[in-house]
């Protein structure tokens, strides 16, 4: 049984923000999530560190908060930011009268905006629809969120805090009417290990109420999914927005080497079962086109979606829901902790902390927005120069991931799942979408002997499936015909799905 | 002026160029490049269900391209498949009445018709020891995944100094390499039964390799096909320029095709384009064997499907949301039997082009993955065309 003063459910943005709070104000925790770091909603978004423009003519609230953690987040995650700044293009139609209400909502709140001629902005972005009247600079950033969870995850490691990953909360154990601990099963084999704690963090996002309901507690939230699309190619530099009030496909986000377009916003019940329907795509590429006419020809590489959790309200339509947070004292020592965004992940860790350590009747300053996070230079990302060091025995083609880096993470994490080993390296991550590098991957488990062949098999299956959940949505063009290599390759050559060895 | 242009380098095209060549057509084969069926096993599905793969002819529906041919007809054209390997230094074996079974690097059984001599031996399913010898750093081949999957079998690994599939097959070009290597493998004493290889014994002469080593181990020896790069897929493209080298015909390597050009329902003439060089070529008949979206022959935009060349009228599910199944492995996408619907004599419907003939993975109605029968369809409709488009030229 594990001991420990707070235990913090979900490895989120929300989750891993708490845990290195704590650490900096001296509060032994522990960390549980039942897939890999940002497996929810905080991996599953545009990875946008927004400047608050987008919300300032509709939640201001939402939208200070924003700019000001803006701030903060370029200086504490350097690493895990690309300080591209933003543009809002305003199209041909688009309604000026809703630009001057933009530009004062901004200049309310305190971002500032910059009004570019069509020209300015095609210097600035060439992939830009010619046809624009207007566009407004502001100052968006590109954020990479799995990176950021490692990173609070690191610097909660390194004053204490503990983690473990792929373990479920089944039980949220009480006693006398308070929740002192969890039990949690290993998802790989099912075991079963107990925690307990003095108060526990339910920040699990969109399975807020699933969790709540363990500990006998309800939390008030509607589910919205939304899916975006990876585009094969960095068609700009900057993140590009639709001038006009919030909708579907008005965000396209550059990052790294590829282009992230999105979203949607459907209401769901079941963050379980959830899909990217092709439909939807349409509906994003033709949206993207109108601001990048470059974007419908562009290979896609996959779609994705993720449920954000948002506070409920009388409102219908999600759009119109706060992105603001929550926190909710069920009064039997669990925490729920709901809504908000990843821009303003610290915010809410800080709140949240401020409030167990006057549970604790505790006083100490939050660090969080002065101290860097810890481990930057050892995860600074994937350049080209660092990859391009070692160019022997290349497993993943399009990432340039080697065997030996496949290896480091198997022997530091002790995973068992492919999907660890390419969050950690990106592998897979490229255009074939892990078609060729997954199975070599798995043949590399095997080798060290940390899953069995048996287990090889299932999981090279369940990775197929689920990697084309992924690309189905987006399916034409030069994706498609990569897809049918691939169908070729494991259906045809290796006979899997129809028949299994004996 | 050539009697006959196949557009298409791949296993379709050269069976039509062949078939021409014999019967002295003047023939040119354009190919952009090395086809699909060099990342292949090199082993010949016809179709891969039910004890005689020829006998399941007849039940296929209606508009499969098999059904056009009928079962005599496949089956005479794989005859002569395996003759001009044959006479092309490729050696097939296996009975066209009886699917047969072959170990892949996965330690599944896939069913297959015709094989390649290397493979004659490589039914894993027959209970007796098979030994797999991988060599070290080979990405693409990991032996365990075999002895998960029998039971009676075991691995050992050689370090021969290269790790790709292509170093090492061209390792297999040296004498003394194999003799060490067979020296080696006496003193592992492996148990008693058959031993496999991933398939690298040499770049094109697999058969020596396996006799030489056969004899000094007092084994049966097989080869086990690689996901690409394939060596026996690059052997089975090096057999088919052979062949149709000692038939006679021009060939264009590495040229894709500009325009087109037509008159009336006849096409002319093709114009190739490569580094800014264009070359026309003109012919009396034209033959389209640029397989499917793999190959190059069918593309697909966002909402529909058209035929790269000649832009001939495709069939496929309207709607992109029926493209694929749900699920990855269920079995027959939809999209699989997009492509150009032909007549009984390989000419495309609704086109009104009467010189022009169609054959291979680009046809409408087939699905080479579900029903596995890849290159048996590219072999037996790459002769019928050949054979509809010379009744044509009298």
């Amino acid at each position: 049984m594990i001991k420990t003063d707070v235990i913090i459910i979900g490895g989120g943005a929300t989750g891993c923000g708490i845990a290195r709070d704590l650490a900096l104000r001296g509060i032994p925790h522990y960390l549980i999530e039942k897939g890999d770091f940002a497996a929810g909603a905080t991996g599953a978004c545009h990875g946008l560190l927004h400047s608050g423009s987008r919300y300032a003519v509709t939640d201001p609230e939402a939208a200070k908060e924003c700019i000001e953690e803006n701030f903060i987040l370029r200086n504490i995650a350097e690493k895990c930011v690309e300080k591209t700044g933003g543009l809002f293009v305003r199209l041909p139609g688009d309604s000026k009268r809703f630009m001057d209400r933009f530009l004062k909502s901004c200049e309310d709140v305190g971002i500032s905006t910059e009004v570019l001629s069509p020209s300015r902005a095609l210097d600035l972005v060439p992939a830009l629809n010619p046809m624009i009247e207007e566009a407004v600079k502001v100052p968006d950033c590109s954020i990479d969120p799995f990176r950021l969870c490692m990173l609070n995850a690191i610097s909660s490691r390194h004053r204490g805090g503990g983690f473990l990953l792929h373990h479920e909360v089944i039980e949220i154990i009480q006693e006398k009417g308070r929740c002192i601990g969890v039990k949690a099963k290993d998802k790989f084999t099912s075991q079963i290990k107990e925690l307990r704690g003095k108060i526990i963090i339910n920040a699990t996002g969109a399975w807020g109420n699933l969790v709540a309901g363990l500990g006998g507690a309800s939390v008030p939230m509607s589910l919205s999914k939304g899916s975006l699309v990876i585009t094969n190619h960095r068609l700009t530099n900057m993140v590009i927005n639709r001038l006009r009030p919030p909708s579907d496909g008005d965000i396209i986000v550059p990052n790294e080497a590829v282009c992230l377009c999105g979203t949607t916003s459907i209401t769901v019940m079941n963050p379980d079962d959830i899909k990217v329907e092709p439909l939807e795509i349409d509906t994003l590429t033709t949206e993207a086109e109108q601001m990048i006419p470059r974007f419908s020809t562009t290979r896609m590489i996959r779609a994705y979606c993720g449920v954000r959790p948002l506070l409920k309200s009388a409102s219908e339509d999600t759009r119109a829901i706060s992105r603001g947070f929550r926190i909710i004292d069920h009064k039997n020592g669990l925490f729920s902790i709901l809504g908000g965004k990843l821009t303003t992940y610290r915010l809410m860790a800080e709140k949240m902390v401020d409030v167990i350590m006057d549970q604790f009747g505790k006083k100490a300053a939050c660090l969080t927005a002065e101290l860097p996070l810890d481990g930057q230079e050892e995860l600074s990302g994937y350049p080209l120069s660092k990859r391009l060091k070692n160019l022997d025995d290349i497993v993943c083609e399009c990432e340039l991931v080697t065997k030996s880096d496949v290896k480091n993470v198997i022997n530091r994490t002790g995973t068992k799942y492919i999907e660890d080993i390419q969050h950690r390296t990106r592998l897979g991550m490229g255009p074939c979408q892990g078609g060729f590098c997954t199975y070599r991957a798995l043949g590399i488990m095997q080798e060290m002997g940390r899953v069995s062949p048996e287990d090889s098999m299932r999981i090279l299956k369940t990775f197929l499936e689920k990697r084309f959940r992924g690309i189905r949505p987006a399916l034409w063009g030069d994706q498609l015909k990569e897809e049918q290599l691939v169908e070729y390759i494991y259906m045809g050559i290796l006979n899997m799905g129809s028949e299994t060895g004996k | 002026m050539y009697d006959v242009v196949i557009i298409g380098g791949g296993l379709s095209g050269f069976m039509a160029a062949l078939s021409l060549a014999e019967k002295k057509k003047k023939i040119a084969l354009i190919s952009k490049g090395d086809p699909i069926c060099c990342l292949s096993t090199g082993c010949i599905d016809v179709l891969g269900y039910g004890e005689d793969p020829l006998h399941e002819i007849a039940k296929l529906p209606k508009d499969h391209p098999y059904r056009l041919i009928g079962q005599q007809g496949v089956q005479d054209s794989l005859e002569y498949f395996v003759r001009i390997m044959n006479e092309a230094g490729l050696e097939y074996t296996g009975d066209i009445h009886a699917n047969t079974k072959i170990l892949t690097p996965l330690g599944t059984a896939k069913t297959t018709c015709l094989v390649p001599k290397s493979m004659q031996d490589a039914n894993p399913e027959t209970g007796e020891y098979i030994h797999v010898v991988s060599f070290k750093g080979l990405k693409d081949f990991y032996p365990s995944y075999i002895t998960s999957a029998y039971k009676n079998t075991g691995y050992s690994v050689f370090d021969a100094g290269v790790s790709t599939t292509l170093g090492l097959a061209t390792r297999f070009e040296d004498k003394s390499f194999i003799e060490d290597l067979a020296a080696t493998l006496k003193g592992w004493e492996i148990p008693d039964g058959r031993i496999a290889f991933p398939a690298v014994l040499s770049t094109s002469a697999p058969e020596k390799v396996i006799s030489y080593l056969s004899e000094k181990l007092e084994r049966k020896i097989f080869e086990i096909p690689t996901i690409p790069p394939s060596i026996p897929g690059m052997r089975l493209l090096k057999a088919l320029r052979t062949a149709l080298h000692k038939k006679g015909g021009n060939v264009y390597w590495g040229r894709e095709i500009a325009s087109v050009e037509k008159s009336g329902s006849l096409v002319e003439a093709v114009t190739l384009e490569s580094g800014g060089r264009a070359t026309r070529v003109e012919g009396k008949s034209f033959i389209l064997a640029t397989g499917s979206f793999l190959g190059g022959g069918l593309y697909a935009q966002r909402n529909s499907i058209y035929e790269t060349v000649f832009n001939l009228p495709v069939v496929f599910p309207k709607n992109r949301a029926e493209w694929f199944h749900e699920n990855f492995f269920d079995p027959g996408h939809p999209i699989e039997k997009a492509g150009v619907r032909v007549k009984a004599s390989f000419t495309p419907y609704d086109a009104d082009i009467e010189n022009l003939f169609v054959t291979g993975t680009i046809l409408a109605s087939s699905d080479i993955v579900k029903q596995g029968c890849g290159h048996g369809l590219a072999i037996a409709t790459g002769v019928a065309a050949g054979r509809s488009c010379e009744e044509w030229l009298k």
